[in-house]
């Protein structure tokens, strides 16, 4: 990670250890930061080679209900299913906010979503840490003065990338939309029974349906201020225990350029010399 | 964590003795831990069955008819809810409870310490100054109230060290160059730290007809809107606040680094049990950060 | 993308291509948030970088899709042969969900899609039905330069950013994606046959013949393709081959690339370093 022109010139690791290990013996200081993070220790170092800090696990839960029935045979969205699914997003997202203004965080990074659904209720899990600048510059502030900062499903690798071209995260948007599947009448499906042709009011229906899920996730990020949503997933897929209702869901990351400009990053072009690494097989010699 | 007395089998006291060393590393992080000064010097392990019944705070027997706040130690979580009709009636479940299972996690908390205190003597009886490379499983044998609890990793002495403060070994799940990189940075392993949170749901009558797809009784009603199960709310807030706060409370002032976090939740015949466990590198800072360049970023060529 | 392999310019192919405006109303509700200034990209953060690195911006995620009813064709069980309706079935349903993207990149003034991705989606309610998605994030060059391609449509690939960036450092531009697919149908091997070879290791001409000839009638496709958008070459070439929910021996060959035009005869990328990383 750090270059070859590194000024700290090589490492001594071995000292390091043994200074590292004697050091148990000191009392410890008293007034050390004790913070909790569920990073790695490389995102740990990406984020203090930009000057933060990780402070604290936080999460976010929430449970919403969705009626009874509503998953029966229908047509078009199943609008509860998506508002409860929306709901326990923003509940969610809003009690992680909350814990990350409490421990002073300006955000939290390396967001895990969550979600389960059931057929009387959608649960919401969010777990992250909340990161800070270490030595905010005065012009930095905390982007909202009313909420704790930023959430976002972006690992604090991606999250230091993005600063270092200029970015910022604003928030996690999520987009989902509950259809039931499309229905063609007995009478369509002998009709169409030996013919290879487009099935119109199927692809406009879920078509629609996935367009809706994206619609929400823009307006989402707009409502955020953000100016782009990266790295957007989408997944689609029928319901557990209702077959015939299918699940359309995007979510992303918001983010805003913070800098003048897009800062470019002029990659350098690496060739990996370690893509088949032999595994020496001490019983693959007795055949 | 408390140390139970020595039981380490006749057998890895043998094993132990013997002149040369085990490791459960990769060839990758072997050499790295060479190269850092760090010599193995056997793979060390630590197990304990524990068997928990139900018939403390959680069990499904003490569910009571009255609004009774069943607390089993001073400062654990309990919340209760009032049913807001205001009638009453056998079929109808006027009031409600979260609270913190504090036995079940007790017992948790007592498999894992004793695995980890014979972990910990295997390490002493090799003569090692840490434990690196820990592997922890924590599964359930034939049945649920059975589980078992494993620790394994690779003792080691640091070269041109003294031994760690009262013989007690240092430990943690990190190994390689991972732990190079951490000790690079200014952070030395303490312990590690792991902890385990149970919170038992009894849902009073509007959770009930949430749970049921009954939220608000005509079409018509508000409620037939979706809304949020407050009671169920809390319980998962509680549950991850929990495994937090009894892992910080074995932290002091240190820090803790990689935690993973892990949440379940089962049905009881009193209502819902929602779990988690959290567990990481309990590490302290013994010099001020070298603060690494920004990385530059690369493209592959495959 | 341009057209099917035959007959596409009589009858019933014709049609669907006639539809420009056959966008869902939400599709052009959303498209009109992102003409304002919002984008949405599944690019990841490092692709997202590299796209802006090689001077394009990144103006939404577009995606086009059709269900199509793909039944069965008669097919002769001893006779090996390309099934050309359901050859033609596979094509247009394909041509559909990216013609559907085109637009919807086409309606944000893109200059092409990158990371385009084709997937077929098969569901327990749909009966033979089959849904063929295409998706992929629209971008536009920073320096108002038109990168489109020949026939004056927004070029589109299924390259990866990483990929994207590298191809763009050597010289060339994408085109589009280009396809051709052919399905066939295997002989089941007659009884006679079958007692004659039995306990023998032989080569089964016909079957190898067969295979040949299917996969050769895919690619071919997929270079004529290329050579209406008058490109100089095709990267990264796939090969799939698919039974769908046909059984064992009608299977489909997919063969699927970037058409790319060399515009400069200069290499920018840089001299690679070798590493060797120490990462487990």
């Amino acid at each position: 990670m750090s270059g070859p022109e590194s000024p700290a010139g090589p490492v001594d690791l071995k000292s390091q250890m043994a200074r590292a290990a004697a050091s148990l013996h000191d009392a410890p200081a008293p007034k050390a930061s004790a913070a909790t993070s569920d990073l790695s220790i490389d995102e740990t170092l990406l984020l203090h080679s930009i000057d933060w800090e990780p402070v604290e696990l936080v999460f976010g839960a929430a449970v919403v209900s969705v009626p009874g029935g509503v998953w029966n045979w229908g047509d078009g969205e199943i609008v509860q299913a998506s508002d409860a699914h929306a709901k326990a997003i923003e509940v969610a997202s809003l009690h992680m906010d909350r814990q990350c203004a409490h421990v002073h965080g300006w955000g939290v990074v390396g967001v895990s979503v969550d979600v389960a659904i059931h057929s009387h209720h959608i649960d919401v899990r969010l777990l992250g840490t909340a990161v800070r600048p270490t030595r905010p510059k005065p012009t930095e502030k905390r982007q909202f003065d009313n909420r704790g900062g930023f959430i976002s499903d972006l690992s604090a690798r991606d999250f230091v990338l993005l600063r270092q071209a200029g970015w910022a995260p604003v928030g996690l948007t999520f987009g989902t939309s509950f259809v039931y599947a499309p229905r063609r009448s007995a009478g369509t499906v002998l009709q169409q029974k030996g013919q290879n042709v487009e099935l119109a009011n199927l692809t406009t229906a879920m078509y629609s349906a996935r367009e809706s899920a994206m619609e929400r996730l823009q307006a989402s990020a707009l409502s955020l201020g953000g100016q782009g949503v990266v790295a957007v997933r989408v997944w689609e897929g029928p319901v557990s225990f209702a077959a015939h209702a299918i699940q359309f869901s995007a979510v992303g990351t918001a983010v805003r350029l913070e800098a003048d400009a897009h800062q470019y990053c002029q990659p350098q072009v690496v060739l990996p010399l370690d893509d088949s690494v032999v595994q020496f097989d001490a019983t693959s010699l007795r055949h | 964590m408390s140390s139970v007395p020595s039981d380490i089998p006749a057998e890895s006291e043998g094993r132990l003795s013997a002149p040369s060393f085990s490791s459960g590393l990769t060839v990758p992080d072997f050499a790295a831990c060479l190269q850092m000064g760090l010599e193995p010097v056997g793979l060390v392990q630590g197990y304990c069955v524990m068997k928990w019944s139900f018939y403390g705070a959680g069990s499904p027997y003490m569910r009571g008819m009255g609004a009774y706040q069943y607390n089993t130690q001073q400062g654990a979580y309990s919340e209760s809810y009032q049913c807001p009709h205001g009638y009453v009636g056998g079929e109808h479940i006027s009031w409600g409870q979260n609270f913190e299972q504090t036995m079940v996690e007790a017992a948790w908390t007592q498999g894992f310490t004793s695995a980890y205190s014979r972990l910990l003597e295997e390490a002493t009886e090799a003569g090692g100054h840490g434990v690196i490379g820990l592997v922890d499983t924590v599964r359930s044998l034939t049945d649920q109230a059975v589980v078992e609890f494993h620790l394994l990793g690779t003792a080691v002495v640091v070269s041109d060290a003294p031994g760690p403060p009262d013989g007690r070994p240092w430990t943690t799940y990190l190994a390689g160059q991972r732990l190079a990189k951490l000790v690079e940075a200014g952070f030395m392993p303490v312990s590690i730290a792991a902890s385990m949170a149970s919170v038992q749901v009894w849902p009073y009558c509007m959770t009930e007809y949430y749970l049921r797809g009954q939220g608000g009784t005509y079409r018509w009603s508000p409620q037939y809107a979706t809304s949020e199960i407050e009671q169920l709310s809390r319980a998962q807030m509680a549950v991850c606040r929990l495994a937090r706060e009894h892992v910080r409370a074995q932290l002091g002032t240190d820090t803790l680094y990689g935690a993973t976090f892990a949440a379940s939740d089962y049905e009881s015949s009193g209502g819902p049990v929602l779990e988690a466990t959290l567990r990481g590198n309990r590490v302290r800072r013994f010099k001020a950060f070298d603060r690494l360049d920004p990385p530059r970023p690369t493209v592959r060529l495959t | 993308m341009t057209a099917a392999p035959k007959n596409e310019t009589t009858g019933e192919s014709e049609k669907p291509t006639a539809l420009p405006t056959d966008l869902p109303k939400d599709a052009s509700r959303r498209l009109k948030e992102l003409e304002d200034g919002l984008f949405t990209s599944d690019l990841s953060v490092n692709e997202f970088l590299l796209v802006k690195e090689v001077g394009f911006h990144p103006l939404g995620f577009v995606m086009g899709s059709s269900i199509y009813h793909t039944g069965l064709q008669v097919r002769k069980f001893t006779k090996s042969e390309e099934l050309t309706k359901l050859t033609e079935a596979m094509y247009n349903a394909r041509e559909l969900a990216m013609t559907r993207m085109e637009e919807e990149a086409d309606e944000l003034g893109a200059d092409g899609v990158v990371g385009v991705r084709l997937d077929v989606n098969y569901y327990e309610w749909g009966n033979d039905a089959a849904e063929f998605i295409a998706m992929g994030t629209a971008v536009k060059a920073e320096n108002g330069q038109s990168y489109r391609n020949k026939v004056g449509k927004p070029f589109t690939s299924d390259l990866s950013g990483q990929d994207f960036w590298t191809i763009m450092q050597t010289g060339h531009v994408p085109q589009g994606l280009v396809m051709g697919t052919c399905v066939y149908h295997i002989a089941h091997r007659g009884l006679g046959q079958a007692i004659s070879s039995m306990g023998q290791n032989v080569e089964l001409p016909n079957f190898t013949q067969a295979l040949y000839e299917a996969r050769e009638l895919a690619m071919t496709r997929m270079q004529d393709e290329a050579n209406e958008l008058g490109a100089s070459g095709i990267v990264g070439v796939r090969l799939e081959e698919k039974s769908h929910q046909w059984g064992s021996h009608t299977i489909e060959f997919l063969s699927l690339g970037t058409a790319v035009t060399k515009t400069s005869a200069e290499v920018t990328l840089p001299r690679p370093t070798t590493i060797i990383s120490l990462d487990n």
